[in-house]
């Protein structure tokens, strides 16, 4: 059983970056969730997005969707919860999309539990409670230490942190890209993806 | 009151002679005048009289974003760059020229809506926006640098996420056929604003913001992209990576006959290397900003020049194709648009320079000593290198070329002069501009089309047939089997007919032929360039992208029928502002007799609204002729139907008046 599960989810790390693979790691039974130190039990996500870079254009619509969506109709690239890394002269487009990490950082750092797991909607996201944020930007640190840009981030305006839920399971971007590039993946066992599977990007 | 949505609020204007920076509010121009070419067009009206000179420091150079940029609306990379423009010619006049990439959003995310550049620094500088602030920093370091270089050292000192609009060696030597460059090859050509940037001083503009732009119904404008992205590109996988793409959908792209990466159309040597994994070359379609198509490819290969080239830059040197006919579209066809892009050439207007060249050293007019052009290899690496070069820097015959074909052709007089006529279709005080589809199918072996004659003779550039009206007719042509050079009149016509009537409000509209086949009809020129005036005016205001809007030809429907309530709906989401599309006709209406305004206050009159003769005694592809006086006929029915005056094609004070342009009627009546 355990072994199933490991080549598939092995196979789904493959096809989300080459960037180190490496550490994919096995975890065996740990597969449906990890143990914080504290105790609680942390479920992996089981709906992920996943991007395909050879087939991006670089048009951005995934940033703007994203923040017109989710910031109350405050269209800006420093908002999008999805930010397209774009080399201009060399033609190289590296959709950055947030991993829902196994072991996820930000939710490690957050000092009053505002970072949670997303039951509601069945996706598992790693998602921000927006009312209990404080705005410290542990989460946004604690992400940039191995992912860049950090996938949390911080609105200015409202003092709060934001970060990639899902779209509550239906992920705007991913239906409105126009190149097919991203596209949401669901696993009822969920996902070995992100930290510690994958510690830089 | 201000609109709730859509504007960042600001205008900062720059003055290079004291280096004052300062800002004003952008609803003393908007809603009135949408944004954009109307508020580049207000402003110009009111700071640059006719006695300014295009290339003199009191000059205007307006970047103008329009409601829509830097927000999720569809091709809201686009905006304009205004002013007095030295191309135009003899008499330097107003124009416009668009610019893709993503230059736009990261203004109005700086907290700019339009930036005003006067006067003329002492040395070479650059401007630096960022966050509401801009600074006017040092750039001698960067003169003389190519267009890559220049924004690559930009971007080492602010960072790579900065966008640049730069100038090359052509805008730094006041080229009046410079462009100014943005990225890999988004580039504002026509016009030749590179040239005034150089003449200010000024390197480049560089932006980075990290504000916001509001969107007053950010679920409605969800709705209408969803709607649109329907409408023009291809279903994507939506999520499901097994589902086949959708077969036979037609891109809604100059009337469906292309898509996505425009390499793909250029079979030859440089698109079998990219189509080779293993040559180390490649190309991958590249998207403007918020843009669903993604219409440009992106080139790459070990050898070349990287980047994108899109429409007239990578068509520009197809003497290249006729020189080595076996590689068809080669590695020199790329190089040599690219070489254009470094040094900051319009490619466009290359387009007319190197055939006119080419006939003019055929008639033995131009010789290679008289020249030092290898004008015998036309067509080849050496050719274009040295011509591009000698542009650039102004040596030799390229000081007089770099003035634009049609003032080069005049001072060598003359046949060389005639010879180019085929090439710039309007003659006038206010020509300078390449043929841009007078003929349906390129003049002079396609077909004579009224409305394309009639919009072509009262722009202020080059009439943008080819982006809104002729995809429509070309979108019939490849509905019926044939391409854009062969589509024939007869067979195209009942294509037509829902469309045009869905648009213009008569099926007659569509038969621009007599039925017997022997004359052209121009009954319905004047309504239909109206028309076309409004959209592309309202197009330009909001700025959406030339080739997708109007959306007037829909490729994959069985009758054809486009929409052209999509940018009234787009404007109305993003801003709050109720805008319908009868009201939005009238905005258009008025921004029409406004530029038509600065062009009279220049001189412009009835007389400059004329082709060459050329144009009149050529017989088209179908046995017909464009007649001066079904023209002149045409012209007198339009300029009534925009109630302007018939004898001169000004516009009159009860007209200016109606159209709440009061300050402009008096300005007109000031005039001796």
């Amino acid at each position: 059983m355990a072994k199933e599960v490991d080549r598939r989810t092995l196979l789904k790390g493959f096809t989300l970056s080459a960037l180190g693979l490496g550490s994919v790691v096995a975890f065996g039974d740990l597969l449906e969730f990890l143990t914080l130190p504290n105790g609680q039990k942390l479920a992996l996500a089981k709906a992920v997005i996943f991007a395909d870079k050879s087939l991006c254009s670089g048009c951005r619509i995934c940033e703007m969707v994203c923040a017109n969506f989710n910031s109350g109709g405050r269209n800006t690239s420093s908002l999008a919860r999805i930010s397209i890394e774009k080399e201009y002269l060399k033609g190289d487009y590296q959709p950055k999309t947030c991993r829902q990490c196994v072991d996820p950082p930000c939710l490690k750092a957050c000092p009053v539990t505002a970072l949670q797991v997303d039951r509601q909607t069945g996706t598992y996201a790693r998602v921000i409670d927006e009312r209990v944020c404080i705005g410290c930007q542990k989460c946004v640190k604690a992400c940039h230490q191995y992912f860049r840009p950090s996938r949390s981030m911080f609105d200015p305006q409202r003092k709060r942190a934001i970060k990639c839920h899902l779209c509550f399971g239906e992920p705007q971007c991913v239906k409105l890209c126009p190149l097919g590039v991203l596209r949401l993946e669901r696993s009822e066992k969920g996902f070995l993806v992100g930290y510690p599977v994958i510690t830089e990007d | 009151m201000a609109p709730q949505g859509g504007w960042v609020g600001k205008i900062l204007r720059v003055d290079l002679t004291t280096r004052k920076i300062s800002e004003a509010s952008t609803f003393d121009y908007v809603p009135k005048f949408l944004g954009g070419r109307g508020l580049g067009a207000k402003i110009c009206w009111d700071e640059v009289p006719p006695e300014v000179g295009a290339l003199d420091p009191e000059n205007r150079i307006v970047f103008a974003t329009g409601p829509l940029q830097g927000t999720l609306a569809p091709t809201s990379g686009r905006f304009m760059v205004l002013g007095k423009a030295p191309q135009t010619g003899p008499v330097e006049s107003f124009t416009r020229s668009g610019v893709g990439g993503h230059f736009a959003p990261e203004l109005k995310w700086a907290g700019y809506d339009a930036v005003i550049i006067q006067g003329k620094a002492s040395k070479p500088v650059y401007l630096w926006i960022t966050d509401q602030k801009a600074e006017i920093l040092d750039a001698t370091r960067l003169w003389g640098l190519d267009t890559y270089q220049t924004q690559q050292m930009i971007w080492k000192l602010h960072g790579p996420k900065t966008r640049v609009m730069v100038i090359g060696k052509a805008g730094e030597n006041r080229s009046r056929i410079a462009c100014i460059l943005t990225d890999s090859g988004d580039a504002s050509g026509q016009g030749g604003f590179g040239g005034v940037m150089g003449s200010k001083n000024l390197k480049a503009i560089a932006v980075r913001g990290t504000g916001s732009v509001t969107v007053a119904r950010p679920k409605d404008l969800m709705e209408i992209i969803h709607s649109i992205q329907r409408l023009f590109s291809r279903k994507p996988f939506r999520g499901n990576p097994y589902q086949p793409e959708e077969k036979n959908f037609k891109y809604n792209i100059w009337g469906g006959g292309y898509g996505r990466g425009s390499l793909s159309l250029l079979p030859g040597e440089l698109l079998d290397l990219c189509n080779d994994p293993s040559s180390g070359y490649s190309q991958n379609p590249d998207g403007c900003f918020a843009c669903p198509v993604s219409c440009r490819s992106h080139v790459k290969g070990p050898d070349i020049i990287n980047g994108v080239a899109f429409c007239a830059q990578s068509y520009m040197y197809l003497e290249s194709m006729v020189h080595q006919p076996e590689k068809g579209y080669s590695k020199i066809t790329w190089q040599a648009a690219k070489l254009a892009d470094l040094l900051g050439i319009n490619a466009y207007e290359l387009m007319a320079i190197i055939p006119w060249l080419s006939d003019c050293y055929r008639e033995k007019l131009i010789t290679e000593e008289g020249t030092g052009l290898p004008l015998k290899e036309i067509g080849s690496w050496k050719f274009i290198s040295t011509l591009l070069q000698k542009m650039a820097n102004r040596e030799g015959f390229g000081d007089l070329l770099a003035e634009g074909g049609q003032r080069a052709a005049a001072k060598l007089g003359g046949k060389a002069e005639k010879l180019s006529q085929m090439y710039y279709p309007r003659t006038g005080k206010f020509a300078g501009y390449r043929e841009h589809w007078v003929y349906l199918g390129g003049f002079p072996t396609g077909y004579a089309v009224p409305a394309l004659a009639l919009m072509w003779v009262l722009d202020n550039r080059d009439a943008m047939v080819s982006h809104s009206f002729i995809s429509m007719l070309w979108g019939a042509a490849f509905t019926v089997g044939q391409n854009a050079l062969t589509a024939v009149p007869e067979k195209i016509i009942p294509v037509l007919k829902p469309v045009m009537k869905a648009v213009y409000g008569s099926e007659k509209a569509a038969e621009f032929v007599q039925p017997d086949g022997k004359g052209l009809n121009w009954k319905w020129a004047a309504p239909i360039v109206k028309r076309y005036h409004e959209h592309s005016l309202l197009k330009d205001s909001y700025i959406v992208c030339d080739i997708l809007f109007p959306y007037l030809f829909n490729a994959n429907s069985s009758d054809h029928v486009g929409d052209t309530s999509l940018e009234s709906r787009l404007y109305s989401a993003v801003t709050g502002e109720e805008m319908n599309e009868e009201e939005s006709y009238r905005k258009g209406e008025m921004l029409s007799a406004l530029e038509r305004a600065i062009g009279v206050r220049d001189g412009r009159t009835r007389q400059d609204d004329i082709l060459h003769g050329i144009y009149f005694e050529k017989e088209d592809a179908g046995g017909r002729k464009y007649l001066r006086e079904d023209l002149e006929r045409s012209k007198s029915e339009y300029y009534k139907l925009m109630g302007w005056d018939v004898k001169s094609g000004t516009p009159t004070r009860s007209t200016l008046e109606r159209l709440g342009l009061k300050d402009v009627a008096e300005g007109l009546g000031r005039k001796p």
